[in-house]
């Protein structure tokens, strides 16, 4: 007797009892769309920490954590600006660099006519635009000519605008930044996001603020690889290659990404072991309901069971129809749950602003966990009909 | 074609243990068309269960087509009612949300015929027994005769040797148990054994042969010959 014989069989079974088989089913479907929903928004926010912490673009943020003996040689460690211009252009051999991110910023003054005001000036590489880091709302960018002719050009943060203009359109005006002119060719945009009140800012070619400042030195470096996977290798090598430079054992480092992994790993393992086991607990229980509904199943079929064996059928095939009668039960729970929980999770997503993720493996994981509940509870019902006496099957009433 | 020796079959009630079948000789030839009489309660059923596999003696052999099946396990009883014998019972014993055909297939399920040709041959069943236009009827929709046909369709489907009917005509009327002792006439003509268990002498003497059963015994092992069938 083939699979799909006993398939089709199982199938017209429960059909003709609509309304008990969906009850049943309804454990097996609130539990694995439970387990789809965790594991969618789990992988989803996972993915979302990831990105954020090393950007969209593939950038990783480097870091100058000087040892106790660099301290204490040179107390003035911290007004220093770690990396140097040859650094970058060091660090830009590296082949897995896409791109070096560089800036240095210094607090500083600035005057346009009587009002003077503090702000802090950054001077920024042109792979600072390229990384699409600044966002023009009013004027223009920097254009290639700024940086390479150190044009004393200058972009405003939307607060100094709005406090040192009062509002006015300050593209075009001429501020003094520490007593040099410069004219403002660009406003950016509002800060979006709660917590984010914008501050007084103003953004300058680094030629430009080199030669205002007199110093070279670049406080910010962000590396850019070409992929995600290369980033990791390209922090590891751009660390050895400044710590080499300056002859320092540790003090250049990178965010590490596989202890922040590891770290984010760790919370949704917990997570998903609360909310898996509650899972689990609501798949025990739609597995017992299984499993009940098919000892009765099988106490109301007894005449059936006596006459399939009058007819020939062997103990085994009598267990075999009634196993295949369960897990075809739970499979069909477990592939609505599935269809219940993607639905879920897409959209609680969407309302939570949290992307969410239903990967092949985890329905190809409910789909066969569905049908080891069906096989597991099963067995027990259809034990009980395969040990069935024909005799007294027949004589059922 | 069946040979019985010195069979019993005790049940335990509690602790007590009842003697339903008591040293029960028999055979049947391949060919003959027998009728087990005698009162009610006498044993009739757990004979016939035993004959047809459903059953195992407590005691004693049960030759089947040479072969002896009383130690047999029960897969190859299974496969023994499925192969060589056609059950036909008092309540008919139709599956009622299978059609009629779907019922005559059956036994073919189990045997593990394709698809296609259970089809072909459960139709052929079903025509031979005069149902050709109720094929996809389900038995609700069908008379007592009617399902009673549909199950001897079910029991001669596999070609069976031997047919075993349990007070078929039971829960008919008499114009009906004639037409159905009638159809088991027929098989008999083409070479089936058929033994059937009734009350009725009008049902008995479609048989050529009579065997008489009282408390668990044959009383009377001699052949009533009628002459052969037909
Ligand atoms: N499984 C059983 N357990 C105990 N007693 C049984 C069982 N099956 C049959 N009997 C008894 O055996 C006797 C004969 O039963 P049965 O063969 O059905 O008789 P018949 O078919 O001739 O009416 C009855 O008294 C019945 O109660
Ligand atoms: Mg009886």
């Amino acid at each position: 007797m083939s699979f799909s014989e006993n398939l089709l069989m199982a199938l017209s079974s429960l059909k003709a009892h609509k309304m008990r088989s969906i009850l049943t089913m309804l454990g097996i479907i609130i539990g694995v769309a439970a387990v789809i929903i965790v594991v969618a928004i789990g992988q989803g926010g996972e993915a979302m920490l990831k990105t954020q912490i090393t950007g969209s673009g593939n950038t990783i943020e480097m870091f100058y954590q000087p040892s106790d003996e660099e301290m204490k040689a040179n107390p003035n460690i911290f007004q220093q600006a770690p990396f140097k211009q040859e650094d970058i252009r060091a660090l830009e051999q590296i082949p897995e660099i896409k791109r070096v991110v560089a800036s240095s910023t210094k607090l500083s003054s600035a005057r346009f006519q009587k009002d003077t005001v503090d702000v802090s000036t950054t001077g920024i590489n042109q792979a600072y635009i390229q990384l699409n880091e600044l966002k023009v709302e009013k004027g223009r960018n920097f254009s290639t000519s700024d940086f390479l002719g150190g044009r004393r050009t200058g972009i405003v943060s939307s607060k100094f605008q709005e406090e040192f203009f009062k509002g006015e359109n300050a593209v075009g005006k001429v501020i003094m930044v520490a007593n040099q002119p410069i004219e403002v060719i660009g406003v950016l945009e509002k800060p979006t996001g709660l917590l984010s009140f914008g501050s007084m800012e103003v953004y300058l070619p680094f030629q430009t603020w080199r030669n205002i400042y007199g110093s070279s030195d670049f406080t910010q470096v962000t590396l850019q690889a070409a992929s995600a996977e290369q980033l990791q290798v390209a922090g590891k090598k751009a660390a050895k290659l400044l710590n080499n430079r300056h002859n320092t054992e540790k003090s250049y480092q990178v965010i590490n990404m596989e202890e922040i992994a590891q770290g984010i790993g760790q919370v949704t393992k917990i997570m998903t072991l609360i909310i898996g086991s509650i899972a689990g607990i609501s798949l025990f229980v739609g597995g017992i309901g299984v499993m009940n509904i098919m000892l009765v199943s099988v106490t109301e079929r007894t005449r059936e069971i006596g006459i399939r064996m009058a007819l020939g059928a062997t103990r085994g095939q009598v267990l075999t129809q009634f196993l295949i009668e369960s897990v075809t039960l739970t499979l069909i729970g477990g592939i609505l749950g599935i269809f219940l929980g993607w639905g879920t999770a897409t959209v609680v997503s969407f309302f939570a602003g949290w992307p969410s993720l239903v990967s092949w493996q985890v329905v190809l994981g409910g789909v066969l966990f569905s049908m080891v509940i069906g096989v597991v509870f099963g067995l027990l019902p259809a034990n009980k009909a395969s040990k069935l006496d024909p005799i007294e099957s027949l004589r059922y009433e | 074609m069946i040979r019985l020796e010195s069979i019993t079959r005790s049940f335990l009630l509690g602790k007590e243990s009842v003697h339903v079948l008591n040293g029960i000789s028999l055979s049947i030839q391949s060919g003959e068309f027998a009728a087990i009489m005698g009162p009610s309660g006498s044993g009739k059923s757990t004979l016939m269960n035993i004959i047809g596999c459903l059953d195992k003696p407590t005691e004693g052999e049960y030759y089947l087509g040479g072969e002896n099946v009383s130690h047999y396990n029960d897969k190859e009883l299974a496969r023994v009612r499925n192969q060589s014998i056609g059950f036909v019972f008092q309540q008919f014993h139709l599956l009622p949300r299978l059609s009629a055909l779907k019922n005559v297939e059956l036994p073919m399920i189990y045997a593990g015929v394709s698809k296609k040709e259970r089809q072909a041959r459960a139709e052929e069943a079903l025509m031979k027994v005069g149902l050709a236009d109720r094929m996809n009827h389900l038995p609700n929709a069908l008379s007592g005769g009617q399902k009673q046909r549909v199950a001897i369709a079910r029991a001669i489907v596999n070609q069976p040797k031997l047919i075993l009917a349990d007070e078929p005509t039971g829960a008919l009327d008499s114009k009906t148990s004639m037409d159905i002792m009638e159809q088991f006439r027929e098989l008999n003509a083409e070479g089936v054994t058929i033994i059937v268990v009734t009350h009725e002498s009008e049902v008995a003497e479609y048989a050529n042969r009579t065997i008489l059963v009282r408390d668990g015994m044959i009383q009377s092992p001699a052949v009533l010959d009628r002459g052969p069938s037909i």
